[in-house]
């Protein structure tokens, strides 16, 4: 009996423990992380210092700050902290299971859908997010995929158990340029279709946007009050106020610049480019017009099979030489953990290294416009920081603890509990 | 006379009502007159018997389909019907080593989905080693015709199928029945590397296995039969199958296997098959051969080059200065310039071909298989540009080719004895205006009138009729029937597919001068499937490409079918 | 007679085609020198011979008339090898039947993709070409070395690499013939019906083809011989030890199921592809002797790769399994060397630990460690320099040495590498790629066609 009550005990034990390991909780408190090696992005790299977190802000800063009452400490000697990265462009959260159409919810029916909100469908249970903030991402924008609008586009912070909760202040409206190029390697259409499709679209586009601007003027002359329930127009209203920024994905050196001619004759006010994965082909139109861009993926092959190895790897370098202001994306969901290394590779092959982390980092919360709560490690920011025990683009640098909003996120996801179960599995080869 | 007509009208009309309408027509039928006589001679006339042996101001005498005399101041036979050549040239007829010149397509017919792909009928697979393409021909196909305008008179044919279409032929491009065309009949086992529609063997891995297992299994199958020959009792007996009795002649080495091998690729495909099996090859319509010659030497290949060429960038010309628009002044880009220029570089390697197959010592002739025949003295043109000499350009054209063929005891110069296959045109033939005036075949004469400069006429394109299409996808094509109706001046009709069970209605149809568009909607699995159309219409063909959103873009190929 | 016949054939067969293939003669000065089995040696020189490494060591002194390739402050390390492919080939997928055993990538070779050459960009040296897995018995595979610039696809074959095949278990071809054309297997149930059943009829196939050459032999023998069937013939090879297996697998199960299969017929040669899931089952492969190829990081793309880890490389390595770390993607491919890193964050592998994941392993799983996968006297020269460490994701591949031809060299290289230019190509279309990662091996199995009308 008193054996049958241990055992019991035991295995009450053993599945609280279970049960914990599986669903550890964020930890919301004042944080004060010490002897930390800085990297502010905007402000240098402070030796030897100290970050307070408290309230979901950082409060303090620097060399010599004092550690309020009641704080947690955690002592971060030989430690960095860098602010959380941020990847321009996923459908992280979105999807789940890339080839299972029930689990995929970025590519809503319609082909001018502004309406459609990504932030709806983000799934904050997604198991592809804890895999991705443990690497030091915290902060992504999760667009829409599809046809020539095919929604709007939310930045969303890794740590929530809603989409509220995870809105981190941006959203865009998203338009897939009318495309010249070819659509990876199935795409046979002869060079005449592809001119024409293009052109078919561009058409589209130019009407839908006459009509917003329509729409437009309705709404100033009769206060909101003249217009009725039209959606896709009203989604598409504060884009022609520009209240609201276009995200306009075209690649093809081509479609950059019909994009970039585009907004000029539209006089579209808030546009960010996305993807230019021939950006470097036509960098000084893109510099001359100042517009951001949103580049990636950078781990990628060339867009022509004649154009040199490196050129994805180069391209966010070559930008930036021109004057262009870059951040990156990996355009992922399953593996946006390797924003860390795209950034890597860019810096490799001529961003630099210095380049590179503000290119996912202060860079995007600019671009976004959320530069005042992320981005760089400074007073009065989000307490959305990582830190590691290295450089964190470097591969074999460890993310030791990541916080979003103040928020001390427990750094287990399903591949390290798999991990931790089965690297001396029990029961091995046999059972008995 | 009026009267006389308007009697036999009368007549005419008392037959129709009486005997009804296939009497009528008959009776109206123009009666084909033979020539008056079998002689031919042409006089005074400059004859290129073969490269390098030029006869001025000689005389050729054909009789019967033979040629019977060359030379000079030849007596004329009395009863032979004279040309006069005067400022003439002749040539022996040309011949083409690969085409499908007067080879009927077989009706497509529906066929069933085959149940289990990885093991389909061997007809479906394109298995058809077994097939003669004389049981194909037409002597009255216009592609015969068209072929015979340039002064070809002679072609190696092959059936229409899949990886092994069937047995090759030499047929005369004349005659009136496909049994008088013939010349020799076997004379290739043709081959190709094409795969099945989405049954194996689907790709060319499939393709390469199939070979070299049917081949093996014939050589089983063969050395069994002649074990089996030599004391029949006792032994079970061997199972009759006609498709592995088809290479029976191969593996004996008395017919070759002539392969279309047009990329490099295919040709070195082809090597590594004749290296694992042993046969004699051919390869044909080769386009992309000259980094191969090595290895096409040392297999002693033997080669049909392709008349077909990839188009030259033509030189914008600068003559339009009057619409040149402000805006579109083209801004310099070196990047492009230097991409056309290896671009025109290449385009000149496939041009030199014929010159680096000379070069190599390594003798060739021509093949038609996929040139636009229009452009084939174009073409020849082209060769000669880039090195080939007239008398090596002919050489392929004809004595060379014979020897290839194994018929240079009849085929190939202008000898006495041999067939009175001839050229006769008005310039040197590899002149740009050198107008094919006259051409025997089997001594039989087709006239050409001097031709006008006319300009084409642009007359409307009419695309109403069926049509038979098919789309080009990496697992193979896909078939079926589009027909279009004309409505004033509007298009409306439907399309089959395999994905569906029916016609389906065309959503949209239309035509911009020889741009035809159409689209239509196929339901696939519960899920509607938009297929968008867009061809360039040539005549009685198209070639473009079908897209769908969700999956991107196949080219596509269509031919009308003839009217009946 | 005829069979020495057929052998002196053979080898002069042989020899014609190592006649064909380049071979260079290189001295690399001065560089940080990880032979991965022997130790790592800074400012060392390592010389080449006719294509083979001579010897490694100090102030090697250059032979007259050899290239000298100054590696001052580089680092030199064993060409990298790829042992999941799918580059250099014309069609990958037979997807027409669950076993085509028969088929050969070999026969497909295209040594005109400039795929080729961006791997050598990445300091791959050899890549095992290998056929899809649309089926349980996919084609045989062929181990090539990346020799860019020969114009023949016999030029790229590794001579006397080890004949290979694909099998591929789950949920591809479950997929493709249960649910495309409603064949078996349509579960995983069938997968291993459709193996074992294979395996039984090659092994009767085999025993009547002994029988039946025994019986020849006697004189005055008449009979019928066993109908030649190429894709028996091929499956016996398996059974005979000739060809070693790589399958294309994800779940521990059915990683389970084939160990058990091979038991019974007593295949041992046996290499798992993905094998998302092998950590699960790492004890078993390890006492098996049966090896794993895998992903550094790659998940979520299909339901069966849901539950994986990016541990699984470094699992597998501390239970005993030969783990080597693959593409199966033309672009992954270029950085395997930042791929074999990744086992260092997860996982804590070592330098040589993760370096031989992708040289000396997967050289190991085709069979070819003795002439390839490590720096060492006597070895092919194979050889990858990049600017810094291989492991950090700052490095950058500079010079990639093929039986001691430079074939990729970052400071000459070329905008426009193409061999072939397509006459017909207009020039300025770009392809713009998709964004999300998926495994290659179905494609040809998988184009717009195949997935409107029901292979999926």
């Amino acid at each position: 009996m008193k054996r049958k009550i241990q055992y019991i005990l035991a295995l009450a034990v053993l599945i609280s423990m279970t049960v914990q390991a599986q669903q550890p909780k964020g930890k919301y408190a004042t944080f004060a992380l010490t002897h930390a090696t800085i990297q502010t992005v905007t402000k240098g790299i402070i030796q030897d210092g100290t970050v307070i977190l408290s309230q979901g802000k950082i409060t303090a800063v620097g060399a010599n700050v004092s550690i309020p009452a009641g704080a947690e400490v955690v002592d971060c000697k030989g430690k960095w902290i860098y602010p959380g990265l941020i990847d321009g462009g996923t459908t992280l959260g979105l999807s789940e299971v890339g080839s299972d159409s029930r689990t995929q919810d970025f590519n809503e029916v319609g082909d001018v859908i502004p309406q459609m909100k990504a932030l709806t469908a983000v799934n904050p249970n997604s198991a592809l997010i804890p895999v991705t903030r443990i690497s030091g991402v915290t902060t992504v924008i999760a667009a829409p995929e599809g046809d020539l609008v095919p929604g709007t586009a939310a930045l969303i912070n890794l740590y929530g158990y809603t989409p509220d909760q995870m809105y981190a202040g941006f959203e865009g409206v998203v338009l897939n340029f009318p495309n010249t190029g070819r659509k990876g390697f199935f795409d046979r259409r002869t060079d005449e279709d592809i001119k024409k499709a293009a052109e078919k679209a561009m058409t589209r586009i130019n009407s839908v946007w006459e009509m917003a601007v329509q729409y437009y003027k309705l709404d100033s002359a009769t206060k909101s009050k003249g217009v009725g329930y039209y959606p896709e127009m009203e989604a598409l209203l504060p884009v022609v106020k520009g209240e609201r920024t276009l995200m306009i994905e075209a690649n093809a050196s081509k479609d950059i610049q019909a994009a970039l001619k585009w907004v000029k004759d539209h006089k579209v006010k808030k546009v960010i480019l996305t993807g230019v994965a021939e950006g470097w082909r036509v960098a000084d139109e893109i510099a001359k017009a100042n517009i951001p861009v949103v580049a990636g993926p950078v781990q990628e092959l060339p867009t022509r099979d004649y154009d040199r190895y490196d050129k994805p790897y180069a391209n966010p370098g070559l930008l930036k030489k021109a004057g262009v202001k870059v951040a990156l994306r990996t355009a992922q969901a399953s593996n946006v953990r390797n924003l860390p290394y795209h950034a890597a590779f860019a810096a490799a092959y001529g961003l630099g290294k210095e380049e590179a982390l503000r290119a996912v980092t202060i860079v995007p919360a600019e671009i976004f416009g959320v530069s005042d709560k992320l981005g760089s490690i400074e007073v009065g920011k989000n307490a959305t920081v990582l830190v590691s025990d290295g450089d964190p683009f470097e591969t074999k640098t460890n993310i030791l603890q990541v916080y979003i909003d103040g928020w001390q996120v427990p750094m287990v996801s399903r591949q390290t509990l798999l991990y931790d179960e089965f690297l001396h599995r029990d029961p091995g080869v046999t059972k008995n | 006379m009026k009267s006389i007509y308007l009697k036999h009208l009368f007549t005419a009309m008392v037959l129709v009502l009486g005997l009804g309408m296939p009497t009528l027509l008959r009776a109206q039928e123009e009666r084909t007159l033979g020539p008056v006589s079998g002689t031919y001679a042409i006089t005074n006339v400059t004859v290129i018997q073969a490269p390098g042996r030029k006869l001025d101001m000689g005389t050729v005498v054909i009789k019967n389909g033979i040629i019977t005399a060359v030379g000079k101041g030849i007596a004329v036979p009395p009863e032979a019907i004279v040309i006069k050549g005067d400022s003439l040239f002749v040539y022996a007829g040309f011949i083409d080593g690969l085409s499908r010149t007067g080879v009927i397509k077989p009706k497509e017919e529906t066929k069933e989905k085959v149940k289990d792909p990885g093991n389909p009928p061997p007809d479906r697979a394109g298995i058809t080693p077994q097939n003669d393409v004389r049981n194909f021909l037409s002597p009255t196909d216009k592609t015969v015709e068209d072929l015979r305008a340039l002064g070809f008179t002679t072609a190696q044919v092959v059936p229409y199928g899949g990886m092994l279409p069937g047995n090759a032929a030499v047929v005369s491009l004349g005659g009136k029945s496909a049994d008088e065309m013939v010349l020799a009949s076997k004379t290739a086992l043709y081959s190709e590397f094409t795969t099945a529609e989405r049954i194996y063997p689907a790709t060319v891995l499939g393709v390469m296995a199939k070979y070299r297992e049917l081949y093996r299994q014939a050589a089983q199958a063969k050395s069994y039969e002649s074990l089996y020959a030599s004391n029949r009792t006792g032994l079970e007996r061997p199972s009759p199958d006609r498709i592995l009795e088809a290479f029976y002649p191969v593996i004996d080495k008395r017919e070759p296997v002539l392969f279309k091998a047009e990329k490099i690729l295919d040709v070195q495909r082809a090597i590594t098959l004749q290296t694992d099996l042993g046969f004699s090859l051919v390869a044909a319509n080769v386009k992309e051969g000259w980094d191969v010659l090595p290895k096409i030497k040392s297999g002693n290949v033997k080669v049909f080059l392709s008349l077909d060429l990839p188009e030259e960038k033509k030189d914008e010309k600068k003559d339009d200065k009057k619409d040149v628009k402000k805006e579109e002044k083209a801004k310099p880009d070196p990047e492009k310039d230097k991409l056309e220029k290896r671009k025109a570089e290449f385009v000149t390697l496939y041009a030199a071909q014929p010159t680096a197959f000379q070069k190599a010592g390594v003798p060739f002739g021509f093949s038609t298989l996929t040139a636009k025949t229009k452009d084939i003295p174009a073409n020849l043109r082209r060769m000669i540009k880039e090195g080939l000499t007239e008398d090596q350009a002919l050489a392929a054209l004809t004595i060379n080719a014979a020897q290839i063929l194994g018929m240079s005891d009849r085929l190939g110069s202008i000898d006495n004895g041999k067939i009175a296959n001839l050229v006769i045109t008005r310039k040197p033939y590899f002149n740009e205006k050198a107008q094919v005036r006259y051409v025997f075949v089997d001594g039989v004469v087709y006239k050409y009138e001097p031709k006008e400069e006319k300009k084409a006429d642009a007359k409307k394109i009419d695309v109403s009729g069926t049509w038979s299409y098919s789309i080009e996808t990496p697992q193979g094509a896909n078939t079926g029937k589009l027909k279009l109706k004309k409505q004033g001046d509007n298009y409306s009709g439907t399309i089959t597919s395999q994905y569906a069970d029916k016609e389906v209605e065309l959503k949209t149809v239309s035509l911009d001068n020889n741009q035809l568009t159409y689209s239509y909607s196929l339901q696939v699995e519960g899920s509607t499937v938009n297929v968008d159309a867009a061809v360039t219409v040539d005549v009685d063909t198209f070639e473009g490409s079908v897209t769908t959103a969700q999956y991107g873009s196949f080219p596509t190929k269509g031919t009308k079918d003839p009217n009946r | 007679m005829k069979k020495i016949f057929y052998s002196f054939a053979l080898l002069a067969l042989v020899t014609f085609a190592h006649a064909q293939v380049e071979r260079g003669n290189l001295l690399i000065k001065n560089g940080t020198v990880l032979t991965v089995t022997k130790g790592t040696f800074e400012n060392t020189d390592v010389l080449v011979k006719d294509g083979k490494i001579t010897q490694i060591g100090k102030n090697i002194a250059a032979p007259a008339g050899v290239k000298v390739i100054d590696a001052t402050g580089q680092f030199v390390m064993p060409g990298i090898i790829d042992a999941h492919s799918h580059a250099g080939l014309d069609a990958i997928n037979e997807a027409t039947s669950p076993v085509t055993a028969e088929v050969f990538t070999g026969d497909v070779l295209n040594p005109f993709q400039v795929t080729l050459y961006r791997a050598l960009g990445g300091g791959v040296t050899t890549i095992h070409a290998m056929h899809g897995s649309a089926n349980a018995i996919g084609g045989q595979c062929e181990t090539i070395k990346l020799r860019y610039g020969v114009k023949d696809g016999d030029g790229l074959r590794m001579e006397g690499a080890p004949r290979t095949i694909k099998f591929a278990l789950g949920e591809n071809p479950t997929r493709v013939h249960g649910g495309g054309s409603s064949i078996v297997p349509r579960t995983r149930m069938g997968v291993e019906f459709v193996i074992r059943e294979s395996f039984s009829k090659a092994k009767e196939y085999m025993e009547a083809w002994d029988k039946y050459n025994k019986a020849k032999t006697q004189k005055g023998f008449r009979g019928t011989p066993p109908a030649y069937n190429l894709r028996l013939e091929t499956l016996a090879e398996i059974l005979k030890g000739n060809i070693i297996i790589h399958c294309h697998s994800y779940r521990a199960d059915e990683i389970n199921m084939l160990l058990n299969v091979c038991k019974d017929f007593g295949v041992k040669r046996l290499v798992f592809q993905h094998v998302n899931e092998g950590f699960k089952v790492a004890p078993e492969l390890a006492k098996f002797g049966a090896m794993a190829s895998v992903f550094a990081d790659w998940w979520a793309y299909k339901f069966e790769v849901y539950y994986s880890t990016a541990y699984n490389a470094a699992i597998l390595t501390r239970n005993g399994v030969v783990t080597s770390i693959n593409s199966d993607d033309a672009e992954l491919m270029r950085h395997l060397y930042h791929e074999a890193a990744k086992t260092q964050k997860y996982g804590n592998l070592s330098d040589d630990e993760a370096l031989a994941l992708i040289t000396l392993n997967p050289a190991k799983q085709l069979g070819i460690d003795a002439r390839v996968g490590s720096l060492e006297v006597g070895k092919e020269a194979d050889i990858a320099i990049f600017n810094s460490h291989p492991l950090s994701s700052y490095t950058i591949p500079m010079i990639t040495v093929v039986d001691g031809v430079v074939r990729f060299d970052r400071e000459k290289d070329a905008d426009d590498v193409r061999i072939y230019v397509d006459p017909t190509q207009a020039v300025d279309i770009a392809t713009i790629q998709g964004g999300e990662q998926e495994d290659h091996c179905m494609d040809g199995a998988e184009d717009a066609f195949g997935k409107l009308f029901g292979l999926n």
